[in-house]
């Protein structure tokens, strides 16, 4: 499958994204690529998962409706994707769903049938990173090129760049990878994030 | 913390202004993200692991009520002096002997009789006891002794353990349906939830928030004792601090403040455990306590405090009202009579002894003034079909009639075959069941995140109601805020129902190490609730959440894998159903439905699978490996299939695994001397109202083998307790 060009992504290849681990592999075709960077159209997006992991999918999809009408809120698809084994970044979820307000966000709610063409969306565009991505990009915070980062430094770049993460999300993040010093070795740590 | 935001986001944006590069930016991403999808799915992980552990909860709940609804059915329509002599007929009243006892109301009324039975003064604490001793009338300074002692593991003599529930019972019965409190400002209210035997949960919260006391005012919501080991300390101690501190203790009774439930759910066997000679009075005494406890607590007239929850007609001046001890247990109405008015019954009518007795006798309470209509003592015979409202009785009674019949398995056609042979009082029963209504709807029900108030099938009682209830009855009562407790949260607490709804649980690590905190809810007069939450033992502190997730995971799983393993031949079958070649192959969609269907607990299979199923090809699995897979992967389950003794019939050690807590139940409901010990024509018995409630075969020669190769001392009785331990049926609940 062709890598798609998309700045935000890293620059490394991106491998194919499984989604959770389905019995039958989907294989879908490159879907059409969005045509501008506002809106994504979803409509044109054609399913291409296996009946299977369509039911998986929907199973999943229930199992986070907190209220009970076979839906959920806006704020809830990126994780759910999240948990299906997908890696979108928030932004990319926001443009899918047309760029809502924070209001809508939590007051909008959308269906399965609504979902499934989000979910092939990202399944076709994957942002999947490897190790070396990983290491790559911690290395350059390695200011003294010795395989460690300082973990202030680490903390201040995840709380003011990108999709900022809280407080407390990165104490989570961090609990016992830094050493006495405060430094973090990255390709550690990097072993830490991603042996989930 | 390296997050000064406040200082260095200007600093780094002055240092790294030209040098904030496109890598940096990639890379936090590229953190975030990942950071996200773990979180994400570990949220998925430990909802899924939730999902499993409270539905095994609630259908061993559901099965306690359908067991009991069953022997409800038997006591109802199966009477002494029945003109059938059908064998059928006839051992289901042998049936009914064996478990009339468990509906027989208190038999001591007087005070005399109790003093008699109840009698400790002839117990006495010899010169070995080393436990603590206690005077009374209770002060603040026994109910701490109390506490340290039992910090240290030791255990209060029988002889003050019932003087102290003595002295409880008889404050208990002064004391209204629903308590009022007054919030002040300078006495914080304490409200604790669930705390289930947890008496490390109990110590943390006296520790973190201190003892009670006047000046530090507490509202237990039930659900004191099942499940942990220490139901009776937590409840010695509560009972002690409420006899020193009456009006600033309260009390609401739970739905497992109830002896029935008890029988299951492990207090009665620690009762039994821990007071051999005394334990079976000391039960009947809590029986009593239980029925005495208030059923709602209500702080400023703002604030309403029950267990569970409430339904579309909860009405507080009807709880005011009820006579709260007649309901020794809430699974069961008062003696429901079948009304007279019925259309498919039969006009025969007998007297039916037993109730009549029983029925309509009160206990006479020294001090509770009742403002109940002491008419109901004796209420005129409705005849059959002079009365306005019969046709309304007809109906309602009808209805619960035919609904207890399903509930307990029965199908409609026996339903009306043995109506018309059974007995038929026709004593009105209107209020009773609506008293009986109302106290079960705040001691069972769940909130529900839709409108609307529809029963709830999971637990077997009460209802499941919406916001928009909780907004009626709050309005209807003129109150602000629902605080209840009854399902475990993982934060010790939740809001629902646009907050107007909290449910706070007290019994941390519930599940499992590591599962869930505890919670305690402190309000001053402004009403406004401040959690404090916190998890007993020091070990789960430092699991990190991945590691929490992961062990509370790995202890659904199994409990999960036993549940399948039990259920093995019905899910054979069920699949062979859909393989009809005989490949041993199924499809997953099939084995998702089939195994929901087989089990009934509502699990998302397909997310489940890759942690149940090894491997599957093309959408397809092996069913059979997939089961021998099951005794694999929990070798423990592997031993129910090597026992040290032979049985004959295989289909009764399936019975037996699947059924244990019933059989456990019916076990020690039978053993009304609280011995331990049935003798092997009880066992039998046992076994035949099992297969009654189940209505499956199970051959006699196979129970009178079973009786013979259990009976280990060879002198004709069996100990309960070494029959479960010996099939490993103790393991099952082992992790409860």
């Amino acid at each position: 499958m062709a890598p798609k060009k998309d700045v935000k992504a890293p620059a490394a290849a991106a491998k194919k994204a499984e989604p959770a681990k389905a019995a039958a592999a989907p294989a879908p075709e490159p879907a059409p690529a969005p045509a501008a960077p506002a809106a994504v159209d979803l409509s044109a997006v054609k399913i291409e998962f296996a009946a299977d992991v369509i039911d998986d999918y929907r199973e999943s999809f229930g199992l986070f409706d907190r209220v009970g009408d076979s839906k959920v809120a806006y704020i809830q698809i990126a994780d759910i994707m999240r948990a299906l084994g997908q890696n979108p970044t928030n932004k990319e979820v926001a443009k899918m769903l047309g760029n809502p307000t924070p209001e809508d966000m939590t007051a909008k709610r959308v269906e399965f049938e609504g979902f499934l063409p989000m979910m092939q969306t990202v399944v076709n565009n994957p942002n999947k990173a490897v190790y070396e991505d990983y290491v790559e990009g911690l290395r350059v915070f390695d200011k003294e090129g010795n395989g460690t980062v300082m973990g202030a430094e680490l903390r201040i770049v995840l709380s003011t760049l990108g999709e900022k993460m809280t407080e407390a999300e990165i104490d989570a993040l961090m609990t016992g990878q830094e050493d006495e010093n405060g430094c973090v070795n990255y390709e550690a740590f990097v072993k830490h994030i991603m042996s989930v | 913390m390296g997050c000064g935001m406040g200082k260095s986001e200007p600093l780094l944006k002055e240092c790294h202004k030209e040098s904030i590069s496109v890598p940096a930016i990639s890379a936090a991403l590229l953190i975030q993200r990942w950071y996200r999808q773990h979180v994400a799915r570990l949220e998925m992980r430990r909802r899924c692991t939730w999902k499993i552990f409270q539905s095994i909860e609630y259908a061993g709940e559901q099965d306690q009520i359908k067991l009991y609804n069953f022997f409800g059915f038997l006591m109802d329509h199966f009477t002494p002096a029945s003109s059938e002599s059908k064998t059928d007929l006839n051992s289901s009243l042998l049936h009914r002997n064996l478990i009339s006892h468990i509906f027989r109301k208190n038999e001591i009324c007087l005070d005399t009789e109790w003093k008699r039975y109840f009698c400790y003064k002839s117990i006495e604490v010899t010169k070995s006891y080393t436990g603590p001793h206690l005077t009374f009338p209770m002060t603040f300074c026994g109910v701490s002794k109390l506490v340290e002692a039992f910090k240290h593991k030791e255990q209060l003599h029988a002889r003050y353990v019932l003087q102290l529930l003595e002295e409880t019972w008889r404050l208990l019965r002064t004391f209204p349906n629903i308590s009022h409190v007054i919030a002040c400002h300078t006495k914080p209210i304490t409200i604790c939830g669930d705390l289930h035997g947890h008496l490390e949960d109990l110590l943390l919260i006296f520790y973190k928030n201190g003892l009670p006391s006047s000046d530090k005012p507490y509202v237990f919501n039930g659900d004191f004792v099942d499940r942990g080991k220490h139901s009776l300390e937590i409840l010695l101690i509560l009972f002690g601090f409420l006899l020193v501190y009456p009006n600033d203790v309260h009390l609401n009774r739970g739905n497992h403040e109830d002896h029935i439930v008890n029988l299951r759910y492990g207090f009665t066997k620690e009762v039994l455990g821990k007071y051999r000679v005394h334990g079976k009075k000391i039960l009947k005494l809590l029986q009593m306590i239980f029925s005495w406890l208030p059923l709602a607590t209500v702080i400023d007239n703002k604030v309403l405090i029950v267990h569970g929850g409430i339904s579309d007609t909860t009405d507080l001046d009807k709880i005011a009202r009820v006579d709260r001890q007649k309901y020794a247990s809430a699974l069961r109405p008062p003696k429901m009579k079948v009304h007279g008015c019925m259309t498919k019954m039969n006009e025969n009518r007998e007297r039916e002894a037993f109730g009549q007795v029983e029925g309509r006798r009160r206990v006479c309470s020294l001090t509770y003034h009742s403002s109940a209509p002491d008419h109901r003592h004796d209420l005129p015979r409705r005849s059959l079909n002079n009365t306005p409202v019969c046709s309304k009785l007809d109906l309602s009674v009808d209805e619960k009639l035919n609904r207890r019949c399903r509930l307990s398995g029965f199908d409609q056609a026996r339903c009306e075959l043995k109506k018309s042979d059974s007995y038929l009082e026709s004593k009105t029963t209107e209020t009773d069941l609506d008293e009986w209504k109302q106290i079960v709807d705040v001691l069972w029900s769940d909130p529900m995140p839709q409108n609307g108030c529809i029963p709830n099938e999971m637990r077997g009682g009460g209802y499941y109601w919406g916001p928009d209830v909780t907004e009626e009855v709050l309005r209807r009562n003129n109150l602000q805020l629902l605080i209840r407790s009854h399902e475990c949260k993982q934060d010790g607490y939740e809001f629902c129902h646009n907050r107007r709804v909290i449910t706070i649980f007290s019994a941390s690590n519930y599940y499992e190490v590591g599962s869930n905190r505890g919670a305690f809810i402190r309000m001053g007069p402004d009403l406004v609730p401040h959690f404090i939450q916190y998890q007993a033992s020091t070990t789960c502190r430092e699991l990190t959440l991945r590691q929490s997730v992961g062990w509370t995971e790995r202890s659904a799983l199994q409990a999960l894998r036993e549940q399948l393993f039990v259920h093995r031949s019905d899910l054979i079958s069920a699949f062979q159903e859909f393989d009809p070649n005989n490949k041993g192959m199924i499809s997953v969609t099939h084995w998702a439905s089939t195994t929901e269907r087989v089990l009934n607990l509502g699990l998302p299979w397909r997310v489940l699978r890759p942690q149940l199923v090894s491997s599957t090809q093309h959408g397809m699995m092996d069913y059979q490996q997939w089961i021998k897979e099951l005794s694999i992967t929990e070798p423990k389950l592997e031993q129910y299939s090597l026992l040290p003794f032979q049985i004959s019939d295989n289909s009764i050690l399936d019975t037996m695994y699947k059924n244990h807590s019933n059989l456990e139940t019916i076990f020690r409901i039978i053993d009304t001397d609280h011995s331990g010990l049935i003798s092997f024509k009880e066992f039998h018995q046992t076994w035949e109202l099992l297969r009654s409630h189940l209505k499956t075969e199970i051959s006699a020669k196979a129970i009178a083998d079973l009786a013979q190769s259990i009976d280990f001392n060879k002198d004709g009785s069996i100990d309960i307790n070494e029959f479960l331990e010996a099939f490993r049926l103790v393991d099952i609940s082992a992790h409860n």
